[in-house]
């Protein structure tokens, strides 16, 4: 975020767009580095795959600027923009073989026949598509397809790559997979790229910067981890992880010299949380009512003297094997907590089991402006 | 890739070839009929018959249609058969090049007076001809195309174009957009993304459209009959009507020129069958 | 890009188009001057024509151009082509029209001078004369006479009641013509002194003599002394197979028939003579009976206007009507009954014929008796099927004449000219008000703009489409305004759709009015389209399994009445529905059903006309579906058989609702063609019994083509089904939407 503009490959100011009275883009303003995976992310509806669209030209705004390099492309067809892109279905070209698919666009820009082939081959090789090159879409697998319709974006050598939900139609297991292909592939040719996803892992673990996108406007933006540990509003927080972020209501308060965040805390099985103070120290009042998340992955089974939060009144206990997620009620609120694998077999539904988190994991928001303190 | 044989329970199996066969019966039963007059020599005595079949078959009917019983008869009959193929091929052509961006257009492109082009041309739909013959000739006469294949080819495409379009539209409509737009970034402007990704896709459909068209033309005889005035000009059928007269037909070597000239159709609908059910699938017509 | 291009390489592709476009502008190159003549005669008479002419252009070096037309299309292409200067020099066509012909400036007046020539007073000379001038020359005299296997009849017969009485073997009828024909009556209705259109110009066909002759021939059939049902084509085929002794034909009946057995040609006899064992219950006569007059034809050539500038084309007419060769090339190739045969050896059977003419009477050329034909021959129809007394049907003639040939105007007529530029104007204005109105709703600069791309795809088809789709069809529907005919049209507002939607006047479900063919039209549609779809979907559905053997041969089988045209399968479908020979009665036959007359009854000719278009139709709907079938996916059937559904079920409740919006739009255009569908009614029922199986469109035909070429009046009928599909079409759009809405907000 602290690059200067001039190294930004993509940028996009202001960008609005509505449909009829229906507004899909609210003022988005975008920044992608040379060379930087970007992640657009965010639920169905917020205006995600519009502005993807919109940088690669295939939609039109109604305000704002978007400028790739240092050309500013608003108003330019897609095929001027110089842009490459990986679409949800993959749209490869039914009549063309995969090698024809991959040739089609720098036939298109007329570029001599010994570059194509060269580039083709060398595309073909990195995706492993070297004995699919004469076959027809309709003779390859899902994942083979992906994989062509990324070498239709490698072989481009494009100032920017677009990729919209490339992995959706892939099993779970092939899309881990292509997920790392995707960022190997982007480490190995450097290129700057957009990716559009629903899917926080995929987010996560591809982006440079992510970008979540709420309502037609970013929510927030940054390196993954930091989004992830700090989120800057309910929504953001609620977005991302999973199991979702647990939300208790509560009330600061200064005891003994900290701060606390807490409900009730003098009645049984209830809880009190304590608060990092660096991080919301502006925000701090005696009795201000906040909105307290913890991630079911932050909190943990107290031992000795670990500090406890709240005493869980287990329902249900998941195992998942490596880890187990214990379902219950902490002070009237739904609460989920992850347990370790051992924990996940001792622990019993109906049991209460005290808990402990770490201070600087407790995050607090306003709860009627939905952000953080 | 194929996946497992479903198993079809006996009845069913049973069931479908009894009602198939049923309906192929019924569908070929009069065609039947046509065929076992074509082989007949005149003269037979009318008896009630169920079964269609000549008592003496003869190909004397063909000989006469294709104008093997005189001089010249077949030179002039292969030129005949030649316009009716030039003529049907070229509406069909016609038809399909001129709907085709259209139909392009309709589905895909947002324009002001879509909706009145759409409804016009469903309404041109149900206007019965009779009122629109005479004013039709005047026009081609002003246009010096009366008596040219050029102007029966225009005529017929004329009235295969609406048509044509409803056909296609539907057709454009299932295709993804997707496959355009990765075209648009891949560097094709919208006209070659139409003509190097939805032609081809739409292949099929615009083979079927342009079977339909061709047949409209290979079939029709009245306005060819009032259009063309050289009988090295004429087309099949109005040969084949000519065997029609005021007091008496001959209705044996009608039948035989019917069935000769239904036989490029056939033949044709047999090669399309597959791209015939696949071009249809949304013949999408909205008023 | 077509069929079959698919296989060819880019290059090839460019070739085939180029080749396929020079071929097509290949017009007609300039050619010497020659002179131009059609003619619907085709095999011998063809043939004599053809040898005659190549006579007169090795005698004349001149070169001529023949060109045979179907009959079908003759009448229009001439009124098309002559009024434009695109006409034949010469065209030879029956005497009758000539009335139509001079109306409409069709042909030439030829000079008496040149008339005196070659014609004494005669048949040939009156028939070509209209308001004391002369047109055309005669060339063939075409009535009916009395045909008899000598086998049977070795003699001339003296009386019908002769011939009826004569001892035949078993299996053999006496007579057999065109009986239910009103050309087959005329002789009869002559016969009793009636006609078809009196000397003063009035309807003819009333009173005792009309009904008299009527009785006459119902009384035959129900002596079973004629062949009933008996069309052209059965008269022959009986005839050549020696089931009948005698039939009652015109001179081109020789021309088809090759003899195995010897023939007589006689005038048609008596009705009865003084010798005769009289009927069951007529007195025995004393004298000769009524002697029959059949209609005679004079086939002339006739000069159009541009012919009659060119003298040669003159002496080609003359050489043609009065030239010795010809003649006998017309009486022996041709086997022409030549009109002026003085000095030529004829055959027998042609001077048989030839004497028709001394007891014939003559067509009348008056344009009204176009609209004679078919009352007369509804008339006699009702009553061979024993509807109707013959008094009520001539009544009942003489109505449907009138109503006919009523003027729908009785009024003054507005003025002239303007009127055309009204009517554009006012659909202009219309054009203009719709286009503000929806330019209001939007803003129509920034619209455009966004429009730009799409025009460049558009406009050229838009501008195809308007001129040569949308224009003519303005045309014609502004001629619904006009009345009379085209050379002589009169202005009278819409006074025709006034008549029409008052159903002329008469009871508003009357026969034959309006709104009851417009009932007809509407069950013909919902029955054929029911049909349509239902059997396609069936069939559509069966033929999509996947594990089903044969499925190309059937979907090729099956597709079969698709593949013919309609005009041939159509006939044959009427054949199919004869009650005697037909071999739907025949499978009935075999199911102990009695013989059905299917169309001499409302309900059966309807269930014939019916059973011939949904065999038409169904092949369309069932490829939609199969098409439509192959864009459902597979999951959500397995998951409804998952869900316990019974094929019913399934179909029932996941294909259809599936299919239903890819069905809609062909099954909307599908009743469209079929409201409008006029082949099937105008070739299998032919309107029988009475008109009452006509559908509008057909109606509007015979406006235009039989009733006194009514065309202003057809056209306003065009214009009114246009007019009920296009409401009719938004009404069900708006019940369906309204239908969808609620069905999918219950869901």
């Amino acid at each position: 975020m602290a690059h200067p503009p001039a190294k930004d490959r993509c940028v996009a100011r202001g960008v609005t767009k509505a449909y009829g009275n229906n507004p899909i883009l609210r003022g988005i303003d975008l920044q992608i580095p040379e060379g930087s995976f970007a992640v657009l992310v965010g639920p169905s509806g917020c205006g995600k795959s519009t502005l993807l669209r919109a940088v690669a030209g295939l939609e039109t705004v109604d305000g704002g600027t978007i400028t790739l390099g240092d050309r500013d492309v608003t108003a330019l067809p897609p095929r001027d923009r110089d842009v490459a892109m990986v679409f949800q279905s993959y749209a490869l070209y039914p009549h063309l073989t995969v090698r024809d698919n991959l040739a089609f666009g720098l036939e298109l820009r007329k570029t001599p026949k010994d570059i194509i082939a060269a580039r083709v081959a060398e595309a073909s090789t990195m995706l492993g598509l070297d004995p699919l090159l004469e076959r027809l879409p309709k003779q390859l697998s899902g994942g083979q397809r992906q994989r062509v319709a990324m070498g239709r974006a490698v072989v481009r050598r494009a100032q920017l790559y677009l990729f919209d939900e490339p992995l959706s139609n892939l099993d779970a297991a092939l899309r881990a997979e292509v997920r790392v292909e995707i960022r190997k592939l982007h480490e190995r040719i450097g290129a700057t790229t957009l990716y559009v996803t629903h899917d926080q892992v995929e987010a996560m673990t591809l982006a440079d910067t992510l970008w979540v996108l709420h309502g037609g406007k970013v929510a927030q933006s940054g390196p993954p981890l930091d989004v992830y540990e700090r989120p800057n509003s309910l929504f953001v927080a609620g977005f991302l992880g999973s199991p979702k972020i647990n939300l208790l209501p509560g009330t600061l308060a200064f005891q003994g010299n900290r701060w606390s965040a807490n409900e009730r805390a003098s009645e049984p099985g209830n809880y009190q949380f304590r608060v990092d103070e660096d991080r919301f120290a502006a925000g701090l009042q005696e009795g201000r009512s906040v909105t307290i998340g913890v991630r079911p992955q932050d909190v943990a089974v107290a031992h000795g003297d670990d500090p406890v939060f709240g005493q869980l009144t287990v329902d249900l206990v998941e195992a998942l094997g490596s880890e187990g997620l214990a379902h219950g009620d902490l002070g009237g609120t739904p609460f989920v907590a992850r347990l370790d694998a051992e924990e996940a077999r001792t622990v019993k539904p109906k049991s209460r089991v005290p808990l402990t988190v770490k201070a600087h994991r407790v995050h607090l928001f306003d709860p009627s402006t939905e952000k953080a303190l | 890739m194929s996946p497992p044989k479903e198993r079809v329970p006996l009845w069913v199996s049973i069931g479908s070839h009894t009602v198939l066969a049923a309906a192929t019966l019924f569908a070929v039963y009069p065609v039947l009929w046509v065929i076992s007059l074509a082989f007949s020599a005149g003269g037979d005595a009318p008896e009630p018959r169920v079964v269609p079949f000549p008592a003496h078959p003869t190909l004397e009917n063909f000989k006469q249609f294709v104008g093997l019983d005189h001089a010249g008869g077949f030179a002039l009959f292969l030129g005949q058969l030649g316009n009716s193929l030039i003529v049907s091929l070229a509406t069909a052509l016609v038809a399909v090049v001129i709907a085709t961006p259209a139909s392009y257009a309709l589905a895909r492109l947002p324009f002001f007076g879509k909706e009145g082009a759409l409804r016009t041309l469903f309404a041109t739909q149900m206007f019965p001809a009779v009122a629109s013959a005479v004013p039709l000739y005047v026009l081609l006469e002003h246009l010096h195309l009366l008596d040219a294949r050029s102007g029966l080819v225009l005529v017929y495409a004329t009235t295969a174009i609406p048509f044509a379009i409803f056909q296609l539209k539907g057709a454009i409509e299932t295709i993804p957009v997707d496959l355009e737009e990765a075209a648009m970034v891949d560097g094709a402007t919208r006209f070659q993304a139409f003509v190097k990704v939805v032609l081809p896709a739409a292949r099929p459909a615009i083979a079927v459209t342009a079977l339909f068209a061709f047949m409209s033309a290979w079939n029709e005889f009245i306005l060819a009959a009032t259009l063309l005035s050289r009988k090295s000009a004429f087309t099949l059928p109005i040969v084949l009507q000519s065997y029609v007269g005021e007091h008496l037909a001959n209705w044996g070597v009608f039948a035989a020129g019917a069935l000769l000239v239904s036989a490029p159709v056939m033949i044709l609908f047999y090669i399309v069958q597959r791209q015939l059910i696949s071009g249809l699938t949304a013949g999408g017509v909205k008023g | 890009m077509n069929v079959a291009f698919l296989g060819l390489s880019q290059r090839n592709r460019y070739v085939v188009l180029g080749i396929a476009l020079s071929a097509i502008t290949v017009g007609c190159g300039p050619e010497k001057p020659s002179i131009f003549v059609w003619h619907a005669y085709r095999g011998d008479e063809e043939k004599a024509l053809e040898q005659a002419t190549r006579r007169w252009e090795e005698k004349t070096g001149n070169h001529v151009d023949l060109l045979a037309i179907p009959h079908g299309a003759y009448a229009a292409k001439l009124e098309a082509a002559i009024p434009h200067g695109h006409g034949p020099d010469l065209f030879i066509d029956a005497h009758e029209r000539l009335g139509s012909f001079v109306r409409d400036g069709l042909v030439a007046k030829v000079d008496d001078k040149e008339i005196q020539a070659f014609a004494a007073e005669g048949a040939a000379r009156r028939s070509l004369t209209v308001a004391g001038k002369g047109y055309g020359f005669p060339l063939a005299s075409k009535g009916l006479a009395l045909i008899v296997n000598r086998q049977f009849v070795p003699n001339k017969p003296a009386s019908f009641e002769a011939l009826f009485h004569g001892t035949y073997p078993a299996g053999i009828k006496p007579l057999a013509y065109e009986i239910q024909s009103s050309y087959g009556q005329a002789p009869f209705v002559h016969a009793f002194g009636s006609h078809f259109i009196a000397a003063d110009g009035t309807f003819g066909f009333v009173g005792e003599p009309a009904e008299k002759s009527l009785d006459l021939v119902a009384g035959w059939q129900k002596r079973g002394v004629v062949v009933p049902d008996a069309d052209g084509a059965l008269v022959s085929q009986l005839f050549a197979a020696e089931r009948v002794a005698a039939v009652i034909s015109g001179p081109w009946f020789l021309a088809d028939f090759s003899a195995k057995f010897p023939i007589d040609v006689y005038p048609l006899p008596p009705l009865y003579v003084p010798a005769d064992v009289p009927a069951a219950g007529a007195p025995a006569s004393t004298s000769d009976g009524p002697l029959p007059r059949p209609f005679l034809t004079v086939e002339a050539a006739f000069l159009t206007p541009d012919g009659a500038a060119r003298p040669e084309v003159h002496d080609l007419a003359n050489f043609l009507a009065t030239d010795p060769e010809s003649l006998r090339l017309r009486a022996t190739v041709g086997k022409q009954v030549v009109a002026l045969a003085a000095g030529v050896d004829l055959p027998a059977t042609t001077v048989a014929f030839g004497k028709v003419a001394d007891q014939a009477e003559l067509t009348p050329t008056s344009p009204a008796m176009r609209a004679t034909w078919v009352p007369v021959e509804q008339a006699l129809k009702k009553v061979l099927r024993g509807d109707a007394t013959s008094h009520d049907a001539v009544l009942e003639a003489g109505r449907r004449f009138a109503d006919a040939t009523k003027p729908p105007l009785q009024g003054e007529p507005p003025p002239k000219k303007t009127p055309l530029f009204v009517v554009f104007g006012m659909l202009l204005l219309g054009a203009v008000f719709a286009a503000i109105k929806q330019a209001k709703q939007t803003d129509i600069r920034a619209e455009l703009r966004r429009s730009k791309t799409a025009y460049a795809y558009v406009t050229h088809a838009a501008i195809i489409v308007a001129l040569l789709v949308v224009a003519p069809l303005v045309a014609g529907a502004a001629t619904s305004l006009y009345a009379g005919t085209r050379s002589d049209p009169t202005y009278v507002g819409f006074t025709n759709y006034i008549a029409i939607l008052t159903a002329r006047g008469g009871a508003l479900l009357g026969h034959g009015s309006f709104y009851l063919t417009l009932l007809v039209t509407v069950l013909w549609t919902i029955i054929n389209v029911f049909f349509h779809v239902s059997i396609g979907l069936l069939l559509g559905v069966v033929l999509s399994r996947e594990s089903l053997r044969l499925k190309p041969l059937y979907r090729t089988l099956l597709i079969l009445p698709w593949a013919i045209p309609s005009y041939v399968t159509a006939l044959s479908w009427k054949g199919m529905f004869h009650k005697q020979y037909g071999a739907v009665n025949g499978i009935l036959h075999f199911f102990g059903v009695a013989p059905v007359s299917w169309f001499s009854k409302f309900s059966t000719a309807f269930t014939a006309n019916i059973t011939t278009n949904v065999w038409l139709g169904f092949p369309f709907m069932m490829v939609v579906t199969m098409g439509a079938l192959t864009s459902i996916p597979k999951d959500v059937l397995e998951a409804a058989d998952v869900d316990g559904a019974t094929p019913w079920q399934r179909f029932r409740y996941v294909t259809l609702p599936l299919l239903r919006p890819a069905l809609l739009p062909s099954v909307a255009l599908g009743a469209v063609w079929t409201f409008n569908m006029f082949n099937v009614v105008f070739l299998v029922s032919e309107g029988e019994p009475d008109g009452t199986t006509d559908i509008l469109v057909s109606d509007a035909y015979r406006w235009a083509f039989t009733r006194d070429a009514q065309y202003g009046y057809a056209a306003a009928y065009a214009v009114v089904i246009f007019g009920i599909l296009f409401l009719g079409s938004r009404a069900l759009q708006w019940l369906g939407e309204r239908f969808s809405g609620t069905s999918e907000a219950s869901k």
